[in-house]
Parts: C-alpha cells; structure tokens; sequence
C-alpha cells in the first residue's frame, strides 16, 4: 500500500513536471524538478482526485511553499490524509 | 485635449444599497464581509464572501422585467439610477445619442448560467428558461442601462476580468476626448458569488478563510465580492455649460498587458500602466498622494503589486499612502475599478484616505504605507486607482482634484 502510494505520487509529479520519473525520489527538492506554486496548484488537485482526499490549504499563503518542500514532505501529507480517512 | 471629469457616482456593494452607505462604511474601515448567506456552501473550502445583503429586486423592478434581468445586470441598473440622478441628467432630446455607455463586467449572468445547467445536468430537466441568453450575456448590463435611460449613443461592454471596468471607464474617456460622445455612463458589475464560483475560486487556492487582509504578513488571500458601480463622465466644457457639480477631474488613464502568465501577475506590467497614466495627465509620480491598490491579499498580488510601486514613485512610494479597500467591499472582479474609482474620488473629496481594514501585522515583503485599520485625513490632490486582471490585463486610473 505504502509502496503504491509512493508510486502514485511520483506519477503524478513526474507527469506535471515531465522529468523521467527515475530522476525523482523522497529527497528531491520540488523546486529543483520545477514545481511552482501554480504548478503545485495542479498537483494537489490531482493527488485528490486519485486519493479521493481534501488536502488543506496551509494557514499562511506567505508560507504556501514551505509546506511541500520535497517529495517526501507530499507523501508525508497524503498518507496521513489516508490514514486519518481509514480511522473515520 | 478635452478635459474629462466626474458629474455623478451611485454603487451598490456589501458596505450597503447605496454611495452613502459605501462612502460612510469605508471611511469608518468596516468591512461588508461576511459567512456566506444567499446559498448552503456545503463543504466547501470558501465560506466567506461580501454579498449585498438584504436586496430584493422585487421592490426595484417590475416582474415582468425581472425574468429578462440577472443580478448582475440589476446591479447594474441600481448603481446607474443613482448615478445619473446624481449627476441631475436628463437623456431626452439631442442629449440621447451623444451619450456613450461603456459598463463592464467580468463573468456576467453567471447566476442564470448555473440556474440553466442545474435545470439540465441535475435536475433533467428538458427545458431551460426562454431568457437564459439575454440574461447571462456580458453586454445585458449595459443594454438594460441604454433602454432604462434611452441613450442611444455609443454602447457597448468591457470585459477583462478583475480590470473589465477600468477598461470601461478608460474607453469611456477616450470616446469623450474625441468626441464622439459628451457624457458617458460607465462603470461596472458582477454578481458571482455563486455555488459554481466558489467551488471554482476554491482550488485555485487563493481564497481567505477568515477574511480579507490586504499587504499583511498573515493574510490568507481574496474573498469574492458582489455589487456595481457607475460613474457619469462628461467633456469639463459640457458639465460647466450645465453648472453641474464636479466630483473630480478624471486626468489620466493606463493601460497595459503583462504578456507573461494567465495567472501570475509581474510587477513590470503593472509598472507599465502607473507609469502610461501618469504620463497620460501629464504629472509626475511625486503629485500623487494616495493609491488605491489592486491589493487582492493574495501571496502573488501584494509583494507583487509593492515592487511596482517603487518601481514608479522611487523615493516619493514611501510617502505615499496606499490602501486596499476590498479590506472592505471584497473582490468584485468586474466591478472592482468602478467601486474603487469612487473609494478614490470619496479620498479626493474627503481629504481623507480611505484605510486597509482587517490588517493586523506588516509583511516584510510589503514595505509601504498601508493605511492600517483607520482612514487618515490627509492632503490629497491626486489619487491613482489600480487593477491587475488575471492574465496580466492591467489599468490606472489617475483622478484629480477639481
């Protein structure tokens, strides 16, 4: 399940981004693959349409990019999101 | 050059039904925005809006005329009656076909578009009411204006998004400067605060949860706005031969494109069109005293919006006072420039600028003058009003004591 996510997440950025999805990984840094804000915008959209979760706004606009620094930072939210929507 | 100047002014907004209502609420820095009311928003992300409250289009229109009239086109009308009563105008006679209209607004019906597609795609409905096209398209607004008044002059609609008024009051002047027209009605109106919008607005992820907090370090972005706004230009030489009174001299206008980004605004653009009105009166930066900004409170806009000032005023953008007044009367996309070329002139008029309410802590990135919380009486000889469409469409309007 975890793996599949991780797979899913990566599809979604490598297809956004258009980089070889070989290239991405947990540590990379989205604004080095060329993620912007209007970018992550589309993004997120897409991730809750796979996941069929709501992934909140951060509180701060000012702080909008530090939410999703890496890869790693998305998945992180995603799975919680799952994991939360499992409990319920 | 023909002079260009304002004769009358009439609004409609969340600050109330009226100009006195909206001058009295801007100046006193509170703000019209509120929990959505006109509809369930559900589960929605957005839940806050500056909806006109308490509007009942039943009381101003006949219902044989209500089923031709979507809001946005009532609001339309509501504004402009007060605005030529205002400015003590009558259209009969040779008067008529020398008066332009120039309204505009940003989406248009989109209350009877939604009503139409929930008759359709939900409901299965066969049929869709017969008026669906005139209602929801952008030019009713100025045709329903042109029939009530019976101006039969130039007419048309602007549409430019979050500029689509500042276009119209801008086409308006340059058809009084040539002269083509001596009196123009112009402004703008939406009415978008619609299920379809919100859900729309929701995933762009620009929308503030709280409210509205213009060039603060902690504000959360735009809260979509309703209402309409008119204002009655006419050529000096016809206001003075009918000693109308003058509100201001509308001195200078510009415009530009950003030629960059459907969605992320670029400080040169901006710039650009500061710049093209100033140049357009003939005044330099160091005349202006007060701006009223584009000031969406989105992360973009503001820091945005702050560069281009110093990028035009240089050492006089710190003396300026700048404020963002859909704080108060939200983001009304194409009826922002008329709202806010009246917050301008009410500046003007009042010696006073108006505040940026709802504004709790500077953002380091916006480092100027914002008029935090409480409107400033002031000198104000000149005052420039920004809009900064989506899609990098921009105008400044440069309005002038008189």
């Amino acid at each position: 399940m975890s793996e599949e996510i991780n797979n899913v997440i990566l599809d979604v950025l490598a297809k956004h981004t258009q980089i070889d999805r070989e290239k991405v990984n947990l540590e990379t840094r989205l604004n080095s693959i060329g993620v912007d804000s209007l970018m992550m915008v589309e993004i997120i959209f897409d991730l809750e349409e796979r996941f069929d979760i709501s992934i909140p706004d951060p509180e701060f606009v000012g702080q909008q990019n530090k939410q999703f620094e890496t890869v790693a930072d998305v998945v992180r939210v995603v799975k919680d999101l799952i994991e939360q929507q499992t409990a319920s | 050059m023909k002079r260009i100047v304002v004769t009358g002014m009439g609004c409609i907004s969340a600050l109330g039904p009226d100009r006195r209502e909206f001058t009295r609420r801007l100046l006193n820095g509170e703000s019209g925005i509120g929990p959505i009311t006109s509809f369930d928003p559900g589960d929605s992300l957005v839940r806050i809006a500056a909806e006109v409250k308490d509007y009942d289009g039943s009381v101003l229109f006949p219902e044989k005329q209500l089923s031709q009239l979507d809001r946005f086109a009532q609001f339309a009308l509501v504004a402009t009656r007060e605005a030529v009563t205002d400015a003590g105008l009558d259209f009969k006679g040779s008067l008529s076909g020398r008066t332009a209209v120039v309204h505009g607004t940003g989406v248009g019906g989109q209350g009877t578009q939604e009503a139409g597609y929930h008759r359709m795609f939900a409901l299965n409905e066969k049929r869709i009411h017969p008026f669906t096209v005139p209602k929801l398209m952008p030019s009713a607004g100025t045709s329903w204006i042109s029939m009530e008044f019976g101006i039969t002059g130039p007419a048309f609609a602007t549409t430019s998004a979050c500029a689509s008024s500042g276009h119209a009051i801008g086409m308006a002047m340059l058809i009084l400067r040539t002269g083509m027209a001596d009196v123009a009605v112009t402004g703008g109106s939406e009415a978008c605060v619609t299920m379809g919008t919100i859900k729309a607005w929701e995933r762009l992820r620009v929308m503030a949860k709280d409210t509205c907090r213009p060039f603060c370090r902690t504000r959360g972005g735009m809260v979509i706005g309703e209402g309409a706004g008119t204002l009655v230009l006419e050529t000096l030489e016809h206001a003075q031969a009918r000693g109308a009174k003058i509100y201001a001299e509308l001195a200078g206008f510009g415009m530009s494109a950003d030629a960059h980004n459907l969605i992320q605004p670029l400080a040169d653009g901006a710039a650009r069109a500061m710049r093209a009105a100033l140049d357009d009166a003939g005044l330099s930066p160091d005349a202006v005293d007060y701006i009223n900004a584009h000031g969406t409170a989105t992360a973009q806009n503001d820091p945005t919006e702050t560069e281009a000032i110093h990028a035009v005023f240089g050492r006089h953008a710190k003396k300026l006072a700048v404020s963002s007044t859909k704080s108060m009367h939200g983001h009304t996309l194409g009826a922002s420039s008329a709202l806010e070329a009246i917050a301008s002139i009410v500046g003007l008029n009042e010696q006073t600028a108006p505040p940026t309410a709802n504004f709790r802590e500077p953002d380091p990135q916006c480092d100027l003058d914002y008029v935090p919380n409480t409107a400033r009486p002031m000198p104000i000889n000149a005052a420039l009003s920004n809009s900064f469409a989506f899609g990098g469409l921009n105008t400044s309007l440069l309005f002038r004591r008189y």
